[in-house]
């Protein structure tokens, strides 16, 4: 479905080093790695944010309905929730139904401003759903949430990846836990520059830890 | 808020304005010379300007003016002022055309359209709109600048269309910018429209204060120029005023929600 040639990125210095992945319909990628190694970077530049990331670099993206969830709910501030799906597509009803999917039924009038963290974040991510997406981006959905609402969103967002199986999703994360429960796949990301120090499928539970253990043990280079 | 709390009281408004048209009386009465008529001479002539119709005329002819000009040079700024805060090589290269036309006097332009186009109407409102758009594209130019970059991500990936993008990202955040171009942009305008038809026009407030010089007729003068100081205020409060209140509405959540 997606193709990942990627050369690598500058910031100055390099930050991302050469990434070459393919990604498939159903795959649910858990992107792991240390901060500040370039995890959100590589988000952007699979969603084509990155200017200085050429599109060939991204093969088959320009095919692909992509919704991501960025870290900020990024909802425009003027515009009532139902105004901000209908701007990316959504019907009257569908704005309707997808904001009763997150759990946010009634607040169609509400600006996004007067949400808390928490509910602003459904709402972004009833944005993502609205079009309809082949890929599905998600960067560090559970930071900054109390551990009751990130419980919440990660149910969400699992009952919503099984009810779209041809969807593929990339979660950026910190946490192994995370993965446990939405992840089949499993990237690692670290290095000066950063590569891809590990790209597994999960096929059974608890394998994360023991990657991530392994990957620990590892004296990774730069890191 | 801050300001809120410290709030004026309501008479702290009407204490200065009426202290000095009461002072501006007295003197008038006491001096007694047609160089300084009393407030009530002015009101008397503006009251018999209103009745001939020669004020309704004349007004009307200057607010239009205003109003062409005001609306060209705001389209034509803000497109400029967009353009240039969007590119950096655009306004490398515009930049100093920019800052030579924000110092050229406005008498030298209107007299400079006069001259090589003739005492038209054209030319008298096209020397207003040369200039105020560069103040226009200056202002917007700033806002341009500090559109919010996350914004513009999340409108690249949900594909927005240009259309989109101008009107629910770019608008509501240049609004204050707009804003601030329109309030300075009024004023301006209507003080150049006043040369303009003083130089080169047979009708407009301009033209008739024009009149009044010549004769000294200091009453017809301070009646005009109020007439036109009310109208500015008119448009403040009926258009400006809740058009500004609206639009930043969603700036108080609690308030919108109320």
């Amino acid at each position: 479905m997606l193709e990942l040639r990627i050369a690598g990125r500058d910031f100055g210095q390099p930050v991302l080093g050469e990434v070459f992945a393919t990604i498939e319909r159903g795959d649910r990628i858990c992107l792991l790695g240390p901060s500040g190694i370039g995890k959100t970077t590589l988000l952007n530049a699979i969603a084509g944010l990155d200017k200085s990331v050429p599109d060939e670099a991204v093969i088959g993206r320009d095919k692909l309905r992509v919704g991501y969830l960025f870290q900020e709910h990024r909802l425009l501030p003027w515009r009532s929730l139902d105004a901000n799906l209908k701007l990316v597509g959504a019907s009257d009803q569908e704005a309707e139904s997808l904001l009763e999917q997150v759990g946010l039924s009634g607040y169609g009038h509400y600006l996004p401003d007067q949400l808390s963290l928490g509910m602003a974040r459904r709402a972004a991510l009833a944005r993502c759903l609205a079009v309809k997406p082949d890929l599905l981006l998600l960067d560090e959905p559970f930071a900054s949430l109390d551990p009751v609402m990130a419980g919440e969103l990660k149910t969400l967002i699992a009952g919503i990846l099984d009810s779209c199986p041809k969807m593929a999703m990339i979660c950026v994360t910190h946490d192994g836990g995370d993965a446990e429960i939405l992840a089949n796949r499993l990237w690692y990301l670290d290095g000066k520059p950063a590569r891809l120090q590990w790209d597994d499928a999960l096929a059974e539970p608890g394998l994360v830890d023991g990657l991530l253990g392994r990957l620990r043990d590892l004296a990774l280079p730069g890191s | 808020m801050k300001g809120q709390a410290g709030r004026p009281p309501l008479w702290s408004y009407w204490v200065v304005l009426p202290s000095f048209v009461l002072l501006w009386g007295l003197i008038a009465w006491l001096l007694q010379s047609p160089l300084l008529p009393t407030p009530l001479n002015v009101l008397d002539t503006l009251i018999r300007e209103s009745a001939t119709g020669e004020l309704w005329h004349h007004l009307g002819a200057t607010l239009g003016r205003v109003v062409v000009a005001f609306i060209l040079a705001m389209i034509i700024g803000t497109a400029i002022g967009i353009v240039m805060g969007r590119s950096p090589t655009t306004n490398a290269l515009f930049d100093p055309l920019l800052v030579l036309l924000l110092n050229l006097p406005a008498l030298v332009t209107i007299i400079l359209m006069y001259v090589w186009f003739g005492l038209v109407e054209v030319a008298a409102v096209m020397a207003v709109v040369i200039n105020k758009v560069p103040n226009v594209a200056v202002t917007v130019r700033e806002g341009a600048r500090s559109l919010d970059y996350r914004l513009e991500e999340m409108a690249t990936v949900y594909e927005f269309t240009r259309w989109q993008r101008l009107r629910e990202v770019w608008v509501p955040q240049l609004f204050p910018y707009l804003m601030a171009a329109t309030r300075g942009g009024l004023a301006l305008i209507w003080k150049i429209v006043l040369v303009v038809e003083l130089l080169g026009r047979s009708s407009g407030v301009g033209f008739q204060l024009h009149m009044a010089f010549q004769v000294f007729d200091v009453a017809a003068i301070l009646a005009y120029s109020l007439a036109f100081i009310a109208v500015v205020q008119l448009i403040e409060l009926a258009i400006l005023q809740p058009l500004e209140r609206r639009s930043s509405r969603w700036r108080q959540p609690e308030a919108a929600h109320a």
